[in-house]
């Protein structure tokens, strides 16, 4: 049932991809509207499977697959908000492929959780995830949100009066997002280190021994920490932040993936 | 009644004859009474760029004949030679067309609308326009609210100063908490200075090296005029910056614009330059948190967007012949089936006064759902009985069958011609501020 639900919802947001990146062509509200249904309906086919799965694994994330289709469906809901309130549906012709691509290379995957003692499995586990996986998800649009301002910089630093000119939004509007997204995604990440370190100290067997894991968590909170005090302090904006979001997504990214053992077999979708 | 369209525009009239046939208000007037002699109907549409007759009459020959002879009148034989020519369907179009800046110099031009609007509240005034131009306009002005809304043709900027705006809103998540600094109080800055206001800039403020021109400036459009010396003091808390002075040396330059970034904290600055030789030094626009535009750039993006427009119009003119078919379709069934309203009048007031009696004779007893079932029953036989009839007498059309049925049904239930009178009210101006209303069902 689970997975004919993703499967379902993978193609919704297949469909929504193709119909966003129409609508990057050619702007009109039929193909809005339409993105914003296909992307609704798939959400709730998803989020129907999620609670299925997450019924019967003890609330439990288990394995890349399904984490990766927690992030996909995250991303959606995300932009989904961000359509709602802003009404720029060209977010979705960057961000719906992104989901798409996400939940595929879920399915690709294989690989189980990695191996973790058996007292860290304690109701704060959850907790831990669903915050990273907020986190993650705040600053996977934050990036997408950056590739967009570099996209439309480009367009307005070379006057190059195209596509992208006439149907990316206004780079103050981005700048802004960005920022917002940046600030949510980092408490979100302070909050996963804090419960993290939390585990480290009170679990025996749990160690700082500054794996990729750990490591990759540090940068990147070191980064987006630099970031929001840079913006605040310094007055950064603009192009430096949209590059150094993308950098630290993908830290955060490598972090993810460590939480998973990708050469055992594991668990798939959702 | 036939449609006819006579006139001259930009496309086919130098300006000279133009001027000629352009009349002030008053003596529209007194010409459209001399046109429009009932049952003849007469409108008037005077711009810069075209001065044309509508005429909708029962003789097109008549009417067409009386209107080259006002033309040439006012005109001289010289202006007959630009005159053109609809007919028909083709003078609806036009109308259409016109109205929806189709026909425009500046394709998709605002203006158009509300010139067509005014000339048809004059022909109203002047008792000229009535029943026929009446609906056309309506019809008119509706499909020019569909152009506007479904396609893009009247978004993008044509002129230099809109185009400056334009593009400040891809910087800018609009203007409302922006202050903008208008360098020059000339021409250029007068109207950038205007279009920035109307584009609702949050702080206008002016600077000139005559103070009193920016002065005389501030007072007509708003906004404070400030002396020429503060230029980079008023640089540092401005967001737009459009300059158009006659320095012949750049005023700004990457040096002195670069000095303040650290001040402003990386707050972006948008800068338009218009003036030729050039305020802004090209070396600015290198700075990471400028973005100066010249008159070459904005040429180039005025001329995008007008290849954009005419794409546009392409899209506009598709839905002016959905238009005006749906116009023509509603003219034949009105014109030749009267007594399909009649019928349907009659029935409805039969029902009406049946279901008042109904409901008096009930008394205060029944609820609010009630009477509205009793109601909807009411409107439902009726609804029901004639949709036989009205299907066959559609699907027959006008002409031929279609009147010799029309003609029985009006003998079976005995109805009268008076009773024509009362249906289809003639739409007046007041119906035209909503269109979609006044020419009836649509989507």
């Amino acid at each position: 049932m689970s997975h004919t639900l993703v499967s379902l919802a993978c193609h919704a947001y297949g469909l929504a991809a193709l119909v966003y990146l129409s609508y990057l062509v050619r702007q009109s509200q039929v193909l809005a509207v339409s993105g914003r249904v296909l992307v609704g309906t798939g959400l709730l086919m998803h989020c129907v499977a999620l609670i299925e799965m997450l019924g019967a694994q003890g609330g439990r994330l288990v394995g890349p697959a399904q984490g990766m289709s927690a992030f996909a469906f995250l991303l959606l809901a995300l932009f989904l908000a961000l359509d709602v309130r802003y009404r720029k549906p060209v977010i979705g012709a960057f961000l719906t492929p992104l989901a798409v691509a996400v939940l595929l290379i879920g399915m690709l995957l294989h690989g189980g959780p990695a191996p973790l003692p058996a007292a860290v499995r304690q109701p704060l586990l959850p907790v831990h995830v669903t915050i990273a996986l907020l986190g993650m998800t705040a600053f996977g649009v934050a990036a997408g949100v950056g590739v967009m301002y570099l996209l439309m910089e480009r367009q307005v630093k070379t006057k190059h009066f195209g596509l992208l000119f006439a149907r990316l939004p206004s780079l103050e509007f981005l700048d802004t997002l960005n920022r917002r997204l940046v600030v949510w995604g980092f408490i979100a990440l302070s909050l996963t280190l804090a419960t993290g370190a939390l585990f480290v100290s009170t679990v025996p067997g749990l160690a700082w021994n500054f794996d990729a894991k750990q490591v990759a968590t540090f940068v990147a909170w070191g980064v987006f920490a630099a970031l929001v005090n840079a913006r605040i302090f310094a007055g950064w904006r603009g192009r430096r932040v949209a590059l150094l979001t993308m950098a630290g997504f993908c830290l955060v990214l490598v972090s993810f993936l460590s939480s998973y053992d990708l050469s055992a077999a594991g668990p798939g979708m959702p | 009644m036939e449609f006819i369209c006579i006139g001259v525009s930009h496309r086919t009239a130098p300006l000279g004859i133009r001027e000629r046939l352009a009349l002030p208000e008053a003596r529209q007037t007194e010409v459209l009474q001399r046109l429009a002699q009932a049952p003849v109907e007469a409108l008037w549409v005077s711009t810069c760029n075209r001065v044309e007759v509508y005429l909708a009459a029962p003789s097109a020959e008549q009417a067409r004949e009386r209107a080259r002879e006002t033309l040439r009148s006012l005109g001289g034989e010289e202006a007959l030679e630009h005159l053109y020519e609809h007919q028909g369907e083709a003078a609806l179009v036009h109308l259409f067309r016109v109205a929806s800046s189709l026909d425009s110099m500046v394709l998709g031009e605002a203006q158009i609308l509300g010139q067509v609007k005014d000339a048809f509240e004059r022909g109203q005034g002047a008792g000229a326009v009535r029943g026929e131009l009446t609906r056309a306009c309506a019809a008119a002005f509706g499909c020019a609210k569909r152009v506007r809304t479904e396609t893009a043709v009247g978004r993008a900027a044509t002129s230099m100063a809109s185009a400056a705006v334009q593009l400040a809103s891809k910087v800018f998540d609009g203007l409302k908490d922006k202050t903008v600094l208008v360098v020059g109080a000339g021409e250029m800055g007068e109207l950038a200075a205007r279009h920035l206001m109307n584009a609702g800039a949050g702080k206008l403020v002016v600077t000139n090296r005559t103070l009193s021109r920016a002065e005389a400036l501030v007072a007509e459009v708003g906004g404070v005029a400030r002396p020429f010396e503060e230029l980079f003091t008023l640089l540092l808390s401005a967001d737009v910056v459009v300059t158009s002075t006659a320095s012949p040396v750049p005023l700004f330059t990457r040096e002195n614009v670069g000095a303040l970034g650290k001040a402003r904290r990386g707050r972006p600055l948008f800068m338009v330059d218009l003036a030729v030789p050039r305020d802004i030094d090209p070396a600015v626009g290198t700075l990471d948190w400028v973005h100066a535009y010249d008159v070459d750039d904005i040429q180039k993006f005025v001329a995008d967007n007008a290849a954009q427009r005419a794409e546009e119009a392409h899209k506009a003119g598709g839905l002016v012949a959905q238009e005006v078919a749906r116009f023509a379709r509603e003219r034949a069934l009105r014109e030749g089936m009267p007594v399909l309203a009649r019928l349907r009048q009659r029935a409805e007031g039969i029902a009406r006064a049946e279901v008042e009696r109904t409901l008096l004779g009930l008394g205060d007893g029944l609820t609010d759902k009630q009477r509205k079932s009793i109601e909807a029953m009411g409107r439902a036989i009726v609804n029901k009985l004639l949709h036989e009839p009205t299907a066959r007498l559609r699907a027959v059309g006008p002409q031929g069958e279609g009147n010799r049925l029309a003609g029985a049904a009006a003998e079976l239930f005995g109805l009268t011609e008076e009773e024509a009178a009362a249906i289809a009210p003639e739409p007046t101006s007041e119906s035209l501020t909503n269109p979609v209303v006044a020419t009836g069902s649509r989507r």
